[in-house]
């Protein structure tokens, strides 16, 4: 990298300063306005992000590695801050119109998700570990205090507690797993670790290639094992997903939604990054050997995930405890396409979760819609409500078709992406399994279509007013997952430029 | 062949998505317009059918036994996925029945109250997405249609059902899920093992039905490219696609063991619901074997076609049985759909020309007389509100002219000369007499206790005394008579003249029997 190119390394960091000043644009507006106008505040936040958005349209293109390395710029960087972006811009919107919205201190909220949002960025576009590691650490911090923001609830507390524990004790163990990768390969830097691991650079001491994979394996498992615990702990696989029910019930619900979503998509793309820079590409010998290894071993976690995700959902009740671990079996055929260690599974992976934007964000939505006009967050609350509110519940039965898998909907279409690259990267197994999954969700997700279609809406009554500017923003979403699954080159496309991994 | 064209778009496409558009158009009005929503419905469902009739009679070449009317066009290229149509003796023909059928149901749907507008919206989008299956030449194409059909199902036995419509609703649901599950799995294997361009193997895949076929008539579809040996757990691959496939179809159909779901469904679901779910849906069951099962894996096919055979008398025998013991009228019809499906299978096991012939044109049959008899007992339930047979008697004093209609519709089910029934029927176990005589002379008890059930229903329902309950019964009216109408005129018609539809299906039948390498 050329040396003395602050202003141009500046410049390709656009959309990182844009987010840092728009986030601290919102707190002094909110303190000027004395915390007394909290839905401007939102709207100003959503100006925004627009802006923010504006800048990473423009970083779609020529990938350079900027700041001493630290910082990697590339369509694949670039894809996921959009998809961050994107995603935050919703969760503002569901909280401008969410019945929990903080009537004081609207400002910090928006502050502490902004960050939060900057540390999203920073995950997803790095190759170093000491930064990513900072950028997860951003990330759940900002997500701690998000998670415990109304201050008069306990359930809130408690869901903040937890999240802080369990954070804590997640990243302490990936930090012990990157340790042990620094200590064999003495660098920092991914790509490096990559080369060096594989014994593509001479060692200091006695001058001779040394392959790592074959000298300290056990090392080197235990490192990489290691690290994926707090991959896993932030997109909730089993068994790192303990805190998630918990938390996302706990929490207000558009902080689930950035929960769900954007921290989930977030660090899906940095275990994407992660995986690809030491595993796919081209290894060979001792390294293909124990790629194939973990390749199993994530396909067995991507298996579990799923199972017990569904199983779990079977049970519940209360509709965000529910989501919550559709979200866990999500995170489960997501890790399918990460599974395969190859990039067609990963352009998979990308697709699913750009599918899984559309129709997650849009149930945590309705659920929103929901327990905005009638109170209620529970299944049975719903009964009858479909015959009052056909746009709201159209959407909703779409998001639930499209969760389940069935077409002409984008979910369907990212399944049978998934499907294709594990067959044909021999993981056919794991396709069967996911595919059982499909129908066990069937049993939850209709259960919600049920409750709010198939009785008598007569004795639904709506205690609330209406909120017809979330019901646009959900039929835009229901239009976004039937439009993706019948028109999907476009989004494919997109999915496929981002892979620029390789 | 021209594709003939409307507008720029070829006459299927018309046929599939005009009824989509009317879903749209439906949805697009007041809940309370009540008339326009009716009258949309019908142009929706009419101008299908007048196509798909000007098609059968008109451009289409009854001599040509291979696809006609075929139209492509590019639709997701990254895994060579595409929108392709068209359509040959075997699938016109049911076509033109589900058409009919939808026409038959928007009329007999009149008397709904409840959440007009959603009810009118989702039966015509079935609609599109029963057509779309027998049009369709792509398999993805062919698995999002086939998908397609579920949920409007469910919303409309789940909302707009009897008293147990939740349960019945979902088990549906579940059971097709299921079904559809496997069909996708296997359908990701058949896709990852077509190899279409020899020079750069495991590069082009394809979803093109007619080139799968080739395929696998040249035994290049066997797993050779996806597991290298063609042996998974101890199975060869066709067997696992074959096993896949047939339950997939098979719960459709429905073959037992899978069929518990169907009784449920059409007890709980609205009169033209079930009119639709007799008359075509399970039709899409036997269609996909004919299209896709079978000759996709022909070996495996061969191998399980005395089994298949013995499923098909099951079903023949099982069926009648237990519809004999019903008390609830729908029940019961729906038990004798579970036994003349199993003639289809039967017919199929066989393979013989006369046998396939036959449950092919069964599946028509059967789609004409089922629809009559739901839309008889849907008359009845609407005016005595309940459905127990042995409460009825004596109702042809009442309603003479629903008595013809209902007499003519079990007569045909229960396969009486001179009625299209008959003759379906008859050509399946003569055709099938050559290759299993045992199984033919077991199915015999089934005609037998068919016959006997529906005469016994016939005494029970029309003649006798009358119940004093039903002195003041409105005889059936013009409504409920333009219903029954085409239907009975197919019945006798079909059965007098039934090369009008066993010379279309003929040609396109050969062709099927040569690429399952049943004939040489």
């Amino acid at each position: 990298m050329p040396e003395g190119s602050y202003g141009a390394d500046l410049a390709r960091l656009l959309p990182e300063v844009a987010l840092a000043l728009v986030s601290f644009v919102v707190l002094v507006a909110d303190l000027i306005a004395r915390g007394r106008d909290s839905r401007r505040i939102g709207w100003l936040t959503l100006a925004g992000l627009l802006v923010v958005a504006a800048t990473l349209l423009r970083e779609w293109g020529e990938p350079s590695t900027i700041v001493f390395g630290m910082v990697t710029v590339d369509a694949f960087a670039v894809f996921w801050k959009l998809f961050v972006t994107a995603a935050l811009g919703a969760v503002v919107l569901f909280t401008i119109y969410a019945r929990e919205t903080p009537r004081h201190g609207a400002g910090e909220f928006y502050f502490v998700l902004l960050s939060a949002g900057l540390g999203a960025f920073f995950l997803v576009s790095t190759t170093n570990l000491l930064l990513l590691v900072l950028a997860l650490e951003l990330l759940g911090l900002s997500s701690y205090v998000l998670a415990g923001i109304s201050k008069g609830d306990r359930r809130s507390a408690e869901a903040a507690l937890k999240y802080v524990i369990f954070g804590a004790a997640a990243t302490g163990v990936m930090l012990f797993g990157l340790s042990i990768l620094y200590g064999l390969s003495g660098t920092l830097d991914l790509r490096e670790m990559a080369r060096v691991l594989a014994g593509a650079e001479a060692d200091v001491g006695t001058g001779r290639a040394i392959d790592r994979f074959a000298l300290a394996e056990p090392a080197l498992a235990v490192g990489i094992v290691l690290s994926l615990v707090g991959f896993g702990y932030k997109i909730s696989a089993v068994p790192f997903h303990w805190w998630t029910p918990d938390v996302y019930e706990g929490a207000p619900t558009a902080v689930s939604t950035f929960l769900a979503v954007a921290s989930k998509g977030a660090a899906f793309g940095a275990l994407l990054r992660f995986t690809g820079a030491l595993f796919v590409g081209p290894v060979e010998g001792a390294g293909a050997a124990f790629a194939a290894k973990l390749s199993s071993l994530l396909a067995l976690l991507a298996a579990v995930t799923m199972t017990y995700g569904n199983f779990a959902a079977l049970r519940q009740r209360n509709l965000k405890r529910l989501l919550a671990y559709s979200s866990i079996a999500h995170a489960g055929y997501a890790l399918m396409g990460v599974a395969t260690l190859r990039p067609s599974g990963f352009e998979a992976s990308i697709f699913y979760l750009a599918a899984y934007y559309f129709m997650n964000l849009g149930a945590f939505g309705a659920v929103i819609y929901f327990a905005r006009t009638t109170g209620n967050e529970e299944i049975e609350g719903l009964r009858g409500l479909g015959w009052k509110t056909p746009l709201v519940s159209g959407c909703l039965v779409v998001f639930l078709i499209s969760l389940t898998g069935i077409p002409p909907t984008v979910g369907f279409f990212g399944k049978w992406y998934l499907f294709v690259a594990c067959w044909n990267e021999g993981l056919g197994w794991l396709t069967v399994v996911a595919a059982a999954n499909s129908v066990i969700s069937l049993f939850y997700y209709f259960r919600i279509a049920k409750a709010l279609l198939l009785v008598p809406g007569e004795e639904a009554v709506f205690p609330h007013r209406r909120v017809p500017a979330l019901a646009g923003v959900l039929g835009l979403l229901g239009a976004g997952t039937v439009w993706f699954g019948i028109s999907v080159g476009g989004l494919q496309a997109a999915c496929a430029k981002a892979l620029t991994l390789f | 062949m021209e594709v003939p064209q409307f507008s720029g778009i070829d006459v299927l496409s018309w046929i599939v998505f005009l009824p989509a558009i009317g879903t749209l158009a439906v949805l697009a009005l007041p809940s309370s317009a009540r008339r326009p929503m009716q009258w949309i419905s019908i142009v929706a469902t009419a101008i299908p059918f007048l196509l798909a009739a000007w098609v059968y009679f008109g451009p289409f070449e009854k001599g040509n036994g291979g696809m006609q009317m075929i139209t492509e066009a590019r639709w997701i290229p990254a895994f060579d996925i595409f929108y392709r149509v068209g359509i040959d003796g075997i699938s016109l023909p049911l076509l033109l029945l589900n058409t009919l059928l939808f026409v038959v149901a928007v009329p007999a749907s009149f008397t709904i109250e409840k959440g007009r507008k959603g009810y009118f919206a989702l039966l015509l989008l079935l609609e599109t997405g029963v057509s779309g299956v027998f049009v369709a030449l792509d398999f993805f194409l062919f698995y999002v249609f086939w998908e397609v059909m579920l949920l409007p199902m469910y919303f409309l036995i789940g909302i707009w059902g009897g008293p147990r419509r939740e349960y019945a609703a979902i088990k549906f649901f579940l059971y097709t899920l299921i079904g559809s599950v496997l069909m996708l799995v296997a359908m990701v294997a058949l896709y990852l093992d077509a190899d279409v361009d020899p020079a750069a193997p495991g590069l082009q895949h394809t979803f093109d039905l007619l080139q799968l076929q080739a395929l696998a008539q040249a035994g290049q579809l066997n797993g050779q490219n996806l597991l290298g040996d063609g042996v998974l757990l101890g199975l060869a691959f066709q067997t696992w696609i074959f096993a896949f496939l047939f339950i997939g179809f098979a719960i459709k159909v429905p073959v037992f063991p899978f069929h518990t779901w169907l009784p449920d469904a059409h007890v709980e679901a609205p009169t033209p619901v079930s009119v639709i779910l007799a008359g075509i849906l399970l039709k899409l069951g036997g269609y996909g074997m004919l299209r896709i099962n079978f000759p996709l894996a022909p070996d495996a096919f061969h191998d399980a076609a005395n089994f298949l055979a013995i499923l098909g008398v099951v079903n023949i025998v099982y069926g009648a049985f237990v519809a004999m013991a019903q008390k609830d009228f729908k029940k019961l019809v729906a038990y004798s759909s579970v036994s003349h499906m199993g003639y289809m299978l039967l017919g199929f096991a066989a393979m013989t020309e006369w046998s396939v012939n036959g449950a092919t044109f069964q599946m028509f049959t059967h789609g004409i007389s089922s629809a009559m008899l739901f839309l008889v007992v849907g008359v009845i339930y609407d005016r005595a509100h309940h459905r127990d047979i042995a409460k009825f008697g004596g109702i042809s004093q009442r309603m003479p002219v629903y008595f013809g209609l209902s007499t003519l519709g079990m007569f045909t089910s229960l396969g009486l000369p001179g009625l299209a029934g008959f003759v379906s029927e008859a050509m399946t176990l003569v055709g099938s007499y050559e290759k299993y005589p045992v199984y033919v002379a077991l199915s015999v008890i089934g005609i037998v206790i068919t016959a006997a059930f529906f005469l016994w229903t016939i005494q029970r329902v029309f003649l006798g005394p009358l119940n004093e309950k039903y002195k003041e019964l409105p005889e059936i009216n013009g409504r409920e008579v333009f219903s029954q109408a085409p239907l009975a005129v197919l019945c006798v018609v079909l059965g007098i003249l039934p090369f009008l539809v066993l010379d279309w299906q003929g040609p396109a039948i050969e062709n099927f029997l040569n690429l399952i390498g049943a004939k040489s």
